[in-house]
């Protein structure tokens, strides 16, 4: 209980922040009116005060706060929408980004992370762990490129960017050959870490007395592995859940970048480029959301996972 | 009176700061590069550091000429024995760019490093040691850096307040210490309990002398390795702050990625493949000097052999 309120006041405190940042630095949505000879004096004005940015900051600042919490998050300068229904439509695309890289990330991370535990330093275990390092310190938007430019530019089997093709787009088959790459640069550049932190928790684990105790019972050692370390093993991972939410996201900025993916990321690149405060204050309202809430979770899951730790 | 009380607890020597025999700074060294040396990974990358630095430094000497203008007409060409790494839309030498790149990349990294570094063992130092408020205060700031959108913010106030090489050192480098801060803040406390720290105080000495003479010297290892250690995603930052175009420096390879994008459908793959091998090769050297560098300083991690993350996710 204590916890959900300091969530909400670290909300509340880091939407403050956000607005303070995105007010304070010079160059705003201002600079792209002046910046175009064919808008008047008077149409400018008319354009900024129609957008409230013509009132005080502080005033700007109470409407802002308000309407985050009320769900009126203003209107998209470039779009001229209310920003929710700009972000709204946009959300869709990030989920079917998201959600599967992240299924895979963990499945697959937590099923390489046993191989390489169960022989350690093992030939299996050494090249697993150099391929991770490998991936660790790949850039994700490179990675993007380089699998475009295999299979797009020299195969020829997959589509290059976008969700849907341009002719006759939009069916199941269509979306889902379009989410390969995305998907698959998304989970590969994560997927390291995922690997690496249930080997070496796996490793810890192993070298526990209960481990020696249920080996001296003569239990198998397939039983001990699976039925005693991996349930131990799997907490820090629960607890890596929640930062990983924060990598995700600027996963997804980057990759939806390369591959035209018109998610979220893509928004948030595209309005910081336009200057599109509303879009770029309420994106930065639901990205804060997204990691306190996943925070949250990831200490009530883990509260209710190993009843040594106790909160409050 | 009580026997008890008459005849106090000799103040107990064994657990005063251990005083070895010390080795000559020399030796010291010599003992150091061995240990470092027998990390294959480890000498590799550091070799690539070496040999990348000195060619950023002599830049001009291998490449005169402006790298900002137009190369010979020879543009886009595929690598050959004259371009190594092939030409550019400009006709630039590919192998010129990146290694003028790399002057962006490092400097890039050892300032955010070192900016990353000293934030967060002042703040580490600082909660660790003292507690109570100041402790609570600095890790609610933490915390709150924690939960900002960290790429989107760099994002935006690159694109705001322009490209300019400074603004984005400070810029990561403010926003990536909370982990480092945390790491020392945990290791200080730990510290604090020992009893050579407990017998300064009680001998008298200042907050300042027992920070600065014990806790810090006691850090400095483990600083050292961290922040090594943070350095791949420095350079990774970076790089995507460059790859996205809003505060193009005038040559880094982000942004040479990004003028890639344009020209890799026509099949100058040469183009986005070297600035980006360049960026994963750096960022896989720091990562291999680091693990060399904890093999060595901090034997107690040896076996362990974990991740950057793995020691994040053990915040608790």
């Amino acid at each position: 209980m204590k916890r959900s309120i300091i969530a909400v006041l670290l909300i509340f405190l880091v939407a403050t922040i956000n607005f303070v940042i995105v007010h304070i630095t010079p160059g705003g949505p201002q600079s792209i009116f002046v910046l175009n000879p064919h808008v008047s004096v008077a149409a400018r004005q008319l354009m900024l005060a129609q957008f409230g940015l013509t009132k005080p900051l502080y005033v700007q600042y109470e409407i802002y706060i308000v309407g985050m919490f009320t769900g009126h998050w203003g209107i998209s300068y470039f779009y001229n929408e209310p920003a929710f229904q700009v972000i709204a439509q946009r959300v869709p695309a990030t989920l079917l980004l998201m959600v599967p890289s992240l299924i895979l990330t963990i499945l697959v991370g937590i099923v390489l992370g046993v191989l390489g535990a169960r022989r350690p330093f093992s030939f299996v275990d050494r090249f697993l762990s150099s391929t991770a390092f490998f991936f660790y310190a790949m850039p994700a938007f490179w990675l993007g490129f380089v699998l475009l430019t295999v299979f797009v530019l020299f195969l020829h089997v997959l589509p290059a960017s976008g969700m849907t093709s341009v002719s006759g787009g939009g069916s199941v088959p269509d979306i889902l050959t379009h989410m390969i790459l995305p998907v698959f640069s998304l989970t590969l550049v994560n997927l390291a870490n995922f690997s690496l932190l249930m080997r070496s928790s796996l490793m810890e684990v192993m070298d526990q007395n209960y481990i020696t105790t249920a080996k001296g019972k003569g239990l198998s050692e397939r039983l001990i592995f699976f039925r005693h370390a991996m349930r131990n093993a799997l907490l820090p991972t629960v607890t890596m859940t929640g930062l990983f939410v924060g990598f995700l996201l600027t996963g997804a900025i980057l990759t939806e970048s390369v591959f035209n993916w018109p998610g979220l990321g893509l928004l948030t690149f595209q309005s910081i480029e336009q200057r599109d405060y509303p879009i770029i204050l309420s994106l930065f309202f639901i990205f804060s959301i997204m990691i306190i809430v996943a925070n949250l979770v990831t200490d009530v899951v883990y509260g209710f996972l190993d009843p040594r730790i106790s909160f409050d | 009176m009580t026997e008890l009380e008459q005849t106090p607890p000799e103040p107990k020597t064994s657990g005063v700061a251990p005083k070895k025999a010390r080795r000559s700074y020399v030796g010291e060294a010599i003992h150091f590069m061995r240990e470092f040396g027998r990390n294959r990974g480890a000498l590799f990358g550091l070799s690539f550091l070496v040999i990348l630095t000195l060619a950023a430094i002599f830049a001009n000497v291998l490449f005169p000429g402006n790298p900002n203008l137009p190369g010979n007409p020879t543009y886009q060409t595929a690598p050959s024995l004259q371009n190594p790494l092939g030409t550019d839309d400009l006709g630039r030498s590919m192998l010129m760019l990146i290694i003028y790149g790399a002057r962006t990349s490092l400097t890039i990294a050892f300032a955010s490093g070192s900016i990353l570094a000293l934030l967060g063992t002042m703040v580490g130092l600082l909660a660790g040691y003292f507690g109570g408020v100041i402790d609570g205060a600095l890790m609610r700031t933490a915390d709150v850096f924690l939960t900002l959108p960290t790429l989107p913010l760099i994002l935006v106030v690159a694109a705001l307040l322009g490209p300019s090489l400074i603004n984005i050192m400070i810029i990561i480098g403010v926003t990536s210490w909370p982990f480092m801060a945390r790491l020392v803040r945990s290791n200080v406390l730990s510290m604090t309990q020992r009893e050579f720290i407990q017998i300064e105080r009680v001998m008298g000495a200042s907050n300042l002398r027992i920070v600065f003479r014990h806790l810090f010297p006691n850090q400095f290892s483990l600083i050292l390795v961290y922040t090594s250690l943070s350095l791949p995603l420095v350079i990774l930052t970076e790089a995507a702050i460059e790859f996205l175009g809003l505060a193009p420096v005038s040559i880094s390879w982000g942004f040479l990625l990004n003028v890639s994008i344009n020209y890799w459908l026509a099949g100058a793959w040469w183009m986005s493949f070297f600035p980006g091998f360049a960026i994963f090769m750096t960022s896989l050297s720091f990562y291999l000097v680091s693990e060399g560098l904890k093999e060595v300083l901090t034997p107690t991690l040896k076996r362990k052999r974990d991740s950057l993350v793995v020691q994040l996710a053990e915040r608790r």
